[in-house]
């Protein structure tokens, strides 16, 4: 099987605190994989430090190595918009920039190419594209000089999503991308995780149980910074190896 | 509201305030100034022999307050950006400057009047004389009868500079701030998570979103600077004319040209911002 994402005795602290003990994954390839735990046991934080966003806050000390495609990404000579390009993200609340939504799609290669490189035409089918494969673009090809933040919320979480695809990521982190979404909302984006999980592999953060057994095939537990357990869902939940996973999944934790 | 049109009105906005910005700084400046340059004849004609005379060249015309606060705007603009989006939180330097700037920005601007007219008056209500050169008529006893000029690289026209910077800048590094610090945190990290470098985040995102907000900073503060003037031109008057009468003209003058431009700029500042209030996605 081959791995995208291999980390090895990562450890994290933000200033004295520590965020990560010693976490050791290997994220198959094209898959969806979940992350479940109780609120601060370091889910988001192992998410963030795959495409080095959480380095922003400053005051975050890491150790260890994160393989990503094959490439160490702590090595001196990452360059971090080339490994964000490759690994996207979608947060928890959808995030739309306050342009139109043709722009917001254009936006990743606007700043990953040079001044006007892009001609119309390209552009017309880039933005095609990308709102048909996330299934938006019957309901906004008439809207897309409008604002994307004027937007439903699900509709602009699939557009947060869409604006990923130009770029070609290998691999699209999601930090509870559903939480601020309705059931329909997250009915939408669930399905179409399942669809584009072939092409892509997906990480995705999530509260609700219930959505990691529909949607994934592998299954993380973490608690407290470290991981707990790391196997198929299915058997995560049915038959958990871990004592504490078996607590969480039975939600008799806390 | 019709969300088409929420575009199109952002930038509407934003034309206007650039229009307005450019407007007081550049354009109302030369017609206040030749305004003022018309009457001067007459003032000077008049009034040869008072006090007031003599304030004409730190005062020289509204041009050289407007451009000063000019400066001391993009100054404190350029501060305010490398305050905000340079250095680290925890920086001392920054911490430093913060709190000084929250001491000087919170001064009442009539203060600085006051300082002003310490640093630059002598107890005979006469101008320090450091960088004033007295015209031909100059008998040279101090009981000036011709038209002083003012100096440009002088001490006194840098204490000048110094006065309107000390109180148009703190007053700008704040506001510029909290204008960068409006910009909502998930449109950063949506931009750095697409990759873009610290600079694409600010030019592509932060700046065009901040700027109205920016503009509207350096309207005010340049109106403020006006207002502080025309405040130790009243207070100078005061206390060192004879009477009303040689109140008149300049003082007048000037006041209303302040008024106006600082009324029309807050007018248009608002009308701005009530076109351009779209419901659907709050500032923050």
């Amino acid at each position: 099987m081959n791995y995208s994402i291999e980390a090895e005795n990562l450890n994290l602290w933000y200033g004295d605190f520590q965020a990560l003990m010693d976490v050791s994954v290997k994220i198959p390839d094209g898959q969806i994989t979940s992350l479940i735990g109780p609120s601060g046991c370091g889910k988001t934080t192992l998410l963030r430090c795959f495409n080095r966003v959480n380095e922003r806050y400053g005051n975050v000390t890491t150790e260890g190595k994160i393989e990503v495609l094959g490439k160490n990404i702590y090595d001196a000579d990452v360059s971090l918009p080339e490994l964000r390009k490759a690994v996207g993200m979608v947060f928890q609340r959808p995030n739309p920039l306050p342009i139109s939504v043709y722009e917001n799609i254009l936006f990743g290669l606007r700043i990953h190419s040079p001044m006007r490189s892009i001609t119309r035409t390209d552009a017309d089918e880039i933005v095609e594209e990308a709102l048909k494969s996330v299934f938006l673009w019957t309901d906004l090809k008439d809207k897309l000089k409008t604002r994307a933040t004027s937007l439903q919320l699900e509709q602009q979480q699939k557009l947060c999503i869409a604006r990923l695809l130009p770029l070609k990521p290998k691999i699209i982190l999601m930090d509870e991308p559903c939480s601020a979404l309705d059931a329909k909302g997250t009915r939408a984006v669930e399905e179409l995780m399942d669809i584009l999980a072939g092409t892509y592999t997906f990480i995705i953060v999530t509260h609700n149980m219930a959505q990691a057994r529909r949607v994934s095939k592998e299954c993380i537990f973490m608690l407290l910074g470290e991981l707990i357990e790391h196997r198929e869902t299915q058997a995560l939940f049915t038959d958990p190896q871990h004592e504490k996973t078996s607590d969480y999944v039975h939600m008799r934790y806390g | 509201m019709n969300v088409m049109t929420t575009c199109a009105l952002r930038k509407q906005k934003l034309v206007s305030q650039i229009i307005t910005f450019i407007f007081i700084g550049i354009v109302g400046a030369p017609i206040s100034g030749v305004l003022q340059k018309t009457y001067a004849a007459d003032t000077e004609a008049a009034s040869a022999a008072t006090p007031l005379n003599t304030l004409s060249p730190l005062l020289d015309d509204l041009y050289t307050v407007l451009s000063i606060s000019f400066v001391a705007i993009l100054f404190g603009i350029a501060c305010a950006f490398y305050l905000q989006e340079w250095l680290p939180q925890t920086n001392w330097v920054r911490r430093f400057i913060e709190s000084v700037v929250a001491i000087l920005g919170g001064v009442p601007s009539i203060f600085y009047g006051i300082l002003a007219i310490g640093i630059f008056f002598t107890d005979a209500g006469t101008l320090k004389t450091v960088g004033i050169v007295r015209g031909p008529q100059d008998i040279g006893d101090g009981s000036a009868l011709g038209p002083l000029s003012f100096q440009y690289d002088t001490p006194v026209f840098y204490i000048v500079v110094l006065t309107f910077i000390l109180m148009v800048t703190p007053m700008t590094i704040k506001t510029t701030q909290a204008a960068l610090r409006s910009v909502a945190t998930p449109i950063r990290e949506a931009t750095y998570a697409l990759g873009a470098s610290h600079w694409q985040v600010l030019r592509r995102q932060v700046i065009p979103i901040a700027l109205t907000r920016i503009l509207a900073t350096g309207c005010r503060a340049m109106s403020s600077a006006l207002a502080t003037v025309a405040l130790i031109f009243g207070i100078y008057i005061w206390q060192y004319t004879n009477g009303p009468r040689e109140m008149s003209n300049r003082f007048i003058l000037f006041l209303s040209g302040a008024l106006f431009l600082s009324i029309f700029s807050s007018v248009l500042i608002k009308l701005c911002a009530s076109a351009s209030a779209d419901p659907t996605h709050p500032t923050r």
